[in-house]
């Protein structure tokens, strides 16, 4: 996979998005077959170099904004106490959060916890994100919000893993997988995905739904 | 053991410190049932022989409690999970909750000690260190306890439920409120494979008969298997739970 591009894993729930993303960040073993991310399979190394925000936004409660992602450096091994300090306003700032950075949270809103979940995912400045449905439960001005967030990290050379189950999000994706049943059904970036079905004002729903019946008649064959 | 560690243990801190409340407790709570203990006792004498007990008890009881429900609300909040994801070693987090608890677990001690000796006139024959290092010893085995069973929990109603199940039961038979040598003989040896039991034995032994730690050296090896079993044990079962 490319540096720095978001790849979307889409599909409805149960397709084995939040499986996989496991399996990559190293949460699961494989039973069959082994995983590669970044060359290497998952190992406390390669988990230094990946960053990953969990479906819930997964945080100390009691704990401020600053102390959750200040906890988080230091996980990551980011012993130099000048060089965290920055790294942890860096990220607070980039996901606007800096204001509030004292604030407990669990005196915060959905949007607000989910924000400084990604930061904590990224203190460690991975070259390697996986966010496992980042924007759901957003509203529309902060999943748009969010997307400025991730062309910053890519434009930073970072590479994103995104899984979602809305088809807003796959069309910002540089490169997109539609998942159904724990399978892969297709591969590409949005516009070949949609010329595939043969329509060129198809939408991405029309393209995943192409693969998908695709897929099944190929099964009844 | 790595820095990591040291990080865990001090958000641990962190988190019990912001919780006022629940550090008032820790602090009312044992003095509570100490007084108890002592205004309800009939005789002096009697005093003597259960005040180190309670000490043991209670250590037991705070460090399986607060752990448990500690890591249940890590696993529940999925901050271990991103924790599994991180470089950290399941060592470390135990490791972290150990030294985390374990200072307030020793504050408490001191407290209900000094309160027994100065408030409630209990005698002690033996010196102060030695009843810490052996609190210690308890208190690692009562950590560990906790992180284990809260696999086992799925939230903080089924953890409390381990109070009646693992807490009680110890409690009764571990010689607290009357000797284990006059239980019948099978109860006998159900108390036996009881750390607190132990506990119990050998802080009693230090206090009330100025035993050293060496003196009880059984009880501290007994202890330390206890001790070492249950640290590998948490760490084992630790993963659980995480990814369901």
């Amino acid at each position: 996979m490319p540096r720095g591009i978001s790849f979307g894993l889409l599909g409805p729930n149960g397709a084995g998005k939040t499986t996989l993303i496991r399996l990559l960040v190293g949460l699961l073993r494989p039973k069959l077959g082994t995983i590669r991310v970044l060359g290497r399979r998952p190992s406390p190394k390669i988990a230094n170099r990946i960053g990953y925000m969990p479906q819930l936004p997964s945080l100390y409660a009691e704990l401020s904004i600053a102390q959750n992602v200040e906890f988080f450096a230091r996980i990551y091994h980011l012993t130099d106490r000048t060089e965290r300090k920055q790294r942890v306003e860096a990220v607070i700032k980039l996901v606007d959060m800096w204001e509030h950075r004292n604030k407990s949270i669990m005196s915060l809103s959905g949007g607000m916890k989910q924000r400084a979940s990604m930061a904590c995912a990224i203190v460690h400045n991975p070259p390697m994100l996986f966010l496992d449905e980042p924007t759901v439960g957003l509203d529309p001005e902060l999943r748009v919000t969010f997307w400025e967030y991730f062309s910053s990290l890519t434009q930073q050379g970072i590479t994103l893993i995104i899984s979602s189950h809305t088809m807003d999000d796959a069309a910002h994706c540089d490169r997109l997988a539609f998942m159904r049943d724990g399978k892969f059904v297709a591969q590409g970036t949005p516009a070949e995905l949609r010329q595939a079905t043969g329509r060129p004002e198809a939408s991405l729903e029309d393209a995943f739904l192409y693969f998908v019946r695709r897929g099944e008649e190929k099964k009844n064959v | 053991m790595s820095s990591r560690t040291f990080t865990i243990a001090g958000r641990v801190m962190h988190q019990l410190v912001r919780d006022r409340r629940t550090i008032a407790l820790l602090v009312i709570v044992p003095l509570v049932i100490a007084s108890i203990v002592g205004v309800s006792v009939p005789e002096k004498s009697m005093l003597d022989y259960i005040a180190p007990a309670v000490l043991a008890v209670l250590i037991l009881f705070f460090g399986f409690l607060l752990t448990g429900i500690s890591v249940l609300r890590e696993r529940t909040q999925g901050t271990l999970e991103r924790l599994m994801a991180s470089p950290v070693s399941r060592l470390d987090v135990v490791g972290g909750y150990l030294l985390g608890f374990l200072p307030f677990a020793l504050l408490q001690t001191l407290i209900i000690f000094f309160y027994m000796v100065y408030v409630l006139n209990v005698n002690y024959y033996c010196e102060l260190w030695q009843i810490l290092v052996f609190q210690v010893i308890i208190g690692i085995g009562a950590v560990c306890l906790g992180t284990f069973c809260s696999v086992f929990a799925k939230n903080e109603f089924q953890m409390v439920q381990f109070i009646p199940l693992i807490i009680l039961p110890q409690v009764f038979l571990c010689g607290l409120l009357w000797p284990v040598g006059q239980m019948p003989d099978y109860l006998q040896w159900v108390a036996k494979f009881l750390p607190l039991t132990y506990g119990v034995d050998g802080i009693r032994a230090m206090m009330l008969y100025g035993q050293d730690l060496l003196d009880i050296g059984k009880e501290v090896g007994v202890l330390l298997a206890f001790a070492v079993g249950l640290l590998i044990l948490a760490a084992v079962t630790l993963r659980r739970g995480t990814s369901s």
